[in-house]
C-alpha cells in the first residue's frame, strides 16, 4: 500500500542539541519532503518567555529551549524534540534534557504535536539509531526505502559539516601570521570550552568567542580539531566519564592544556549545569597542574555583559604578559 | 609648569582619582563617594585634585579603570583604558615589588589576585553575590549604631569573637541579631563578622588559589583594622596594607598611563569639570532584544553611547 506522505511544517527550536545535530536533522527532514522552521537566533523575548515558562531548577540553556518551542509552537504543526537519552555507547545525556519533551508539553499551551522519538544508542549503537530514524520517519507517516535513503543522506551532510569544522581549526595553524594585532604580536591562542549550545548561541553565550578576538585572542573551538584526540585525552583519567557532553568538554580541555601554543583555556558554564560543575571543577585542577591559566565564567539570566568583558579583558592581559610577543 | 600623570578608578561605591608626579610619586589623591552619578563625581574628584595641586599642570597622560572606566575614558579623554585586575595588579607591584598576592576587597566587589614575578598569574572575582564586600560591612555598620571608621578598632577589643555564618549577607545578618540577643558583647560579635567575612572571602573568591607572601590588602575595607587582622590570622602571614590602600586602582591606572607615555594625552582638559555632561537611556526596538542603550551628551553633542549588542548606536559615534 502507497501512502502519501502529508507535506509536514516541522518546527526545529534553535537551542540545544540544534547546535550538534542541526545538518543531520534538517537534511533528514527535507529528504522526506516536510518544510523544516527553525526558529530565530535567542533574543532577549525569546529568553524572556522561556524563563516564564520554564521550571525555575532547570539551567538556562534548557529555559532558552522552551523559549525556543513557544515560539514555534503557533506557527508549526508539530516541534521536534527527540528524547536524546545517548547519543553513543555506554554514554548518557543528561537527565534533565531526557525529558525535554515531557517537561515542554506539560508548559506550552496549545502545545502542537511533539515528535519525540526516543535516542538510545547506550546498548546496541546501530540498532538504536535505525529504531530512532524509524520513530521519527514513522511519526510523520514515512517509511521504508525512502526513510533508509533519507537516513543515508542525513548522515552525509553530517558528517560533511564535522569535518568542516575541523578543517577550520586547521587553517589557523599556529605558524601562520595572517591576524596580526594592532600591538604587533600575533593573537594569542585561547581555548574556549563548553557546551555548544552556549558557545554558538550568541546571546545566551554573550558571544564570548566574538569578545576573545576583539581583545586580540584567537579562538580555538572544541570542534575544531578531531573529538578522538578529545578522547584520548580523557581515556588517562582515573575514571570514566559517562555523560556525553561533559566528557566531549573535558577531552577538549586536557588534549588543548597539552598544546604549547594555547595560551590559556576559557570555560563557559551555565548556572544550574549539574555535569558542568563537576567537569568544570575537574578541569580547571588538570589546567593548575599543567600551568596554564583557566578561566570559568558562569552565566545565569542575571549575568550583566560588564562583569564578563572584565574578567576577559583582565585573563587576555595577563595571558599577553605571561608570554611577551 | 609641571607634567603629571592622572589615574582614575570610578566604582561602584567611591570614585578614586589621584595625580602621580613624572617620576611616579602619588603626590594627591581625592576618594569620593559615587553614589550612583559617576559624572558629577568624577568632576568633583578632578576640581579636588586641581585644588590640592594649587598650580598650573600639564596632564601627560590618563588612565581609567573600575566598572566606570568606559564613561570616564570618554568624559575626560583618557590615554589607556584598563580592568581593575591589571590596574591593582600593576599598583600592588609597584608599591609592594615581588607581592605574590593582592587581596582587594571594594564597596561591591572583593578580587585576588595571584602573581608570581611580577607577572600576574591567576585571578578571581566575587561572582553575583556581594556578601562580603563594603557594602555589607556599612550595612552592618550601620544596623549596630556604629561609625563604619569605629568598626574595626572595635573588633580589635574582642576577647572571644563569636562564631557568625558568612556564607549569605542575610543569614549572617540573621545569626548577629540572634547573637545579640543572647548577649555577647559588642565587639565580640563585630571581631565575629570580620572573621566570618575573611572565611567567606577565602573560601569563594580565594578557592584553590595558592596564597604566598608577601600579600597585600587593599581596597577600601582595608582599612578596617579588624578585617586586617582576621586575614593575618587566617592566612598565617603579615598582612601588608599600603599607604594609599583605598585608591591602589586609581594608582595602577596613573601608573600604566605613564608606562604607556603618550606623546600628547587625549585629556580634555580641567574645564570637563565646568561642562555639562548628561547621559540618557532608551530602549533601542530594532530587534527583539530590546537593548538597553546608554549615551553621553555633552550640551547637545553625543559623546559615546553603549549597550547595544549589535553596535548599531555605538558605532554611529564618531569619536
Amino acid at each position: 500500500m502507497v501512502v502519501k506522505v502529508k507535506q509536514w511544517r516541522l518546527g526545529v527550536p534553535r537551542a540545544l542539541f540544534y547546535y550538534y545535530y542541526a545538518p543531520w536533522w534538517e537534511a533528514f527532514f527535507k529528504a522526506l519532503g516536510a518544510e523544516v522552521v527553525v526558529s530565530p537566533p535567542t533574543t532577549r523575548e525569546i529568553m524572556d518567555l522561556g524563563i516564564s515558562l520554564a521550571v525555575a531548577e532547570a539551567c538556562l540553556p534548557v529555559k532558552v529551549f522552551y523559549g525556543h518551542a513557544a515560539w514555534l509552537a503557533p506557527r508549526v504543526e508539530a516541534l521536534f524534540v527527540p528524547r536524546l537519552v545517548s547519543v553513543e555507547k555506554k554514554s548518557f545525556i543528561c537527565p534533565k534534557l531526557m525529558g525535554l519533551p515531557d517537561m515542554l508539553r506539560a508548559a506550552i499551551k496549545d502545545c502542537p504535536l511533539v515528535i519525540d522519538a526516543t535516542v538510545d544508542l547506550s546498548r546496541r549503537p546501530e540498532e538504536g539509531l535505525r529504531a530512532a530514524i524509524r520513530d521519527t520517519a514513522r511519526a510523520i507517516g514515512a517509511r521504508g526505502r525512502q526513510v533508509e535513503r533519507a537516513g543515508e543522506i542525513a548522515r552525509a551532510r553530517y558528517w560533511d559539516w564535522l569535518a568542516r569544522q575541523q578543517e577550520q581549526g586547521r587553517e589557523f595553524s599556529p605558524g601562520k601570521k595572517e591576524g596580526i594585532t594592532p600591538g604587533g604580536r600575533p593573537p594569542l591562542a585561547v581555548g574556549l570550552l563548553g557546551h555548544n549550545y552556549l558557545l554558538h548561541d550568541h546571546y545566551l553565550g554573550m558571544d564570548i568567542a566574538g569578545k576573545v578576538t576583539r581583545l586580540g585572542g584567537r579562538v580555538i573551538l572544541p570542534e575544531n580539531f578531531a573529538p578522538e584526540l578529545g578522547e584520548a585525552s580523557c581515556r588517562r583519567l582515573p575514571k570514566r566519564l559517562y555523560w556525553t557532553l561533559g566528557r566531549k568538554i573535558m577531552g577538549a580541555a586536557l588534549h588543548l592544556m597539552e598544546q604549547e601554543e594555547v595560551a590559556g583555556l576559557i570555560h563557559l558554564t551555565a548556572f544550574g549545569c549539574g555535569p558542568d560543575s563537576l567537569v568544570g571543577d575537574l578541569a580547571e585542577r588538570y589546567a593548575h597542574r599543567r600551568g596554564k591559566p583557566f578561566l570559568l565564567l558562569t552565566l545565569d539570566e542575571h549575568t550583566g555583559e560588564a562583569g564578563v568583558e572584565t574578567r576577559l579583558e583582565a585573563f587576555i592581559d595577563m595571558l599577553a604578559r605571561r608570554c611577551p610577543a | 609648569m609641571t607634567s603629571i600623570y592622572l589615574g582614575i578608578d570610578v566604582g561602584s561605591v567611591s570614585t578614586n582619582i589621584i595625580a602621580l608626579d613624572t617620576d611616579g610619586n602619588l603626590i594627591a589623591s581625592v576618594y569620593l563617594r559615587t553614589r550612583g552619578q559617576p559624572i558629577p563625581a568624577i568632576q568633583e574628584g578632578l576640581r579636588e585634585i586641581r585644588a590640592t595641586l594649587g598650580q598650573e599642570v600639564t596632564v601627560a597622560g590618563v588612565g581609567t579603570t573600575g566598572s566606570g572606566r568606559g564613561l570616564a575614558a570618554v568624559m575626560t579623554g583618557a590615554d589607556v583604558v584598563k580592568n581593575e585586575i591589571t590596574a591593582h595588579a600593576v599598583a600592588a607591584s609597584k608599591v609592594v615589588p615581588g607581592v605574590q598576592t593582592v587581596l582587594e576587597i571594594g564597596g561591591q566587589d572583593s578580587k585576588i589576585i595571584i602573581l608570581r614575578q611580577g607577572v600576574v598569574t591567576d585571578f578571581a572575582m566575587n561572582t553575583v553575590c556581594a556578601a562580603g564586600t563594603g557594602s555589607f560591612l556599612d550595612q552592618q555598620a550601620a544596623r549596630l549604631g556604629i561609625p563604619i571608621e569605629d568598626f574595626g578598632r572595635l573588633a580589635l577589643e574582642a576577647r572571644n569573637p563569636v562564631r557568625i555564618a558568612g556564607r549569605c549577607a542575610v543569614f549572617a545578618e540573621s545569626d548577629m541579631i540572634h547573637k545579640q540577643q543572647q548577649g555577647h558583647p559588642l565587639e565580640d560579635i563585630v571581631a565575629g563578622l570580620c572573621e566570618a567575612m575573611v572565611r567567606n572571602y577565602l573560601n569563594n573568591v580565594g578557592k584553590g588559589k595558592e596564597i604566598l607572601p608577601p600579600v597585600v590588602f587593599q581596597g577600601g575595607v582595608a582599612a578596617n583594622a579588624g578585617m586586617r587582622r582576621a586575614f593575618s590570622r587566617a592566612l598565617g602571614t603579615e598582612v601588608i596594607v599600603p599607604e594609599h590602600y583605598g585608591v591602589m586602582g586609581a594608582y595602577g591606572a596613573a601608573l600604566l598611563a605613564r608606562e604607556a607615555g603618550p606623546k600628547t594625552s587625549a585629556f580634555r582638559g580641567f574645564e570637563l569639570t565646568e561642562r555639562d555632561f548628561r547621559t540618557g537611556g532608551f530602549e533601542c526596538r530594532g530587534c527583539a532584544n530590546h537593548c538597553e542603550v546608554v549615551e553621553l551628551r555633552e550640551e547637545n553633542e553625543v559623546l559615546a553611547r553603549w549597550g547595544d549588542r549589535c553596535g548599531k548606536w555605538s558605532n554611529a559615534v564618531a569619536v
